[in-house]
């Protein structure tokens, strides 16, 4: 089981072959030739690209940055947990860092499952983990030509504990 | 501020998205001898007031790992910043 959030895993977690942090387009094909296999009859792809358009303003790149030890560990956790958790098959994850123009792709994540069911939960709960605690952060850069770094308000928990992802381990709220 | 070295009596903090322009980089130094994260929240806003009100919304990393307030931070230590995340 990962920690919550995911970012207080192990630092040292070994990168596995199916999670990565790539400065490249996404590899879509090989994240389904990753995930695939004689025992797996279903097989999601999820694929996040950029947006043009957020709350009505104009998006022309999103550029990523990560700590990049504690994001793979954090990554490595969370597709380990996934696996367990839905009965997966296989998953396999790419996030992209840098500049990802509108259209192109930011996050890949491939599951692989028995039966269509598991592998779409999986994918749905791993994007969920991923977007709420790994430690990858966007800029939206404006048509305009403005910058904003994007860190979102995060429900405050009872009696004065900090936020879900600000607060150290144990203090976060109910898991989702 | 009289440190000399990254681990004598100083501590290199590291930073991430919107915490980089209000410190000046994205790494910070800072006199330290040594004290809990709580004092290490109020030195990096002493020695950087526009850190807030992110640095309170931030979580902060020890040797790699999430240190709870009450957490010893010796000088030297590796130390990361992380405000709430936002990939995908």
């Amino acid at each position: 089981m990962c920690p919550e959030p995911a970012f207080a895993s192990r630092p040292d977690a070994m990168a596995s072959p199916g999670v990565a942090l790539v400065r490249r387009p996404i590899d879509t094909a090989g994240l389904l030739r990753a995930v695939a296999s004689p025992s797996a009859g279903g097989n999601v792809l999820f694929v996040g690209t950029t947006r043009g358009v957020t709350d009505g303003v104009g998006t022309r790149s999103l550029d990523y940055e990560a700590h990049e030890p504690l994001a793979t560990a954090a990554l490595v956790c969370l597709a380990g947990e996934a696996i367990a958790r839905f009965g997966l098959v296989a998953c396999a994850v790419e996030h992209r860092l840098g500049v990802v123009a509108v259209g192109e792709s930011s996050v890949g994540i491939a599951t692989s499952a028995a039966h269509r069911a598991d592998a779409f939960a999986a994918a749905e709960w791993l994007m969920a983990r991923i977007k709420r605690e790994v430690p990858i952060w966007k800029c939206e850069e404006g048509l305009d030509g403005s910058r904003r770094w994007v860190h979102p308000d995060i429900p405050a928990a009872v009696d004065g504990v900090p936020p879900v992802i600000a607060g150290p381990p144990g203090t976060r709220g109910a898991a989702p | 501020m009289q440190h000399s070295s990254p681990r004598d009596g100083s501590l290199r903090v590291l930073l991430f998205a919107g915490l980089v322009e209000p410190a000046g980089g994205r790494t910070l130094d800072i006199a330290w001898s040594g004290g809990t994260v709580a004092d290490l929240r109020r030195a990096l806003a002493e020695a950087r007031p526009g850190l807030e009100p992110l640095l309170s919304r931030s979580a902060i990393a020890v040797s790699g790992a999430l240190a709870a307030d009450e957490t010893r931070v010796a000088a030297g230590a590796d130390v990361a910043i992380l405000p709430p995340v936002s990939g995908g």
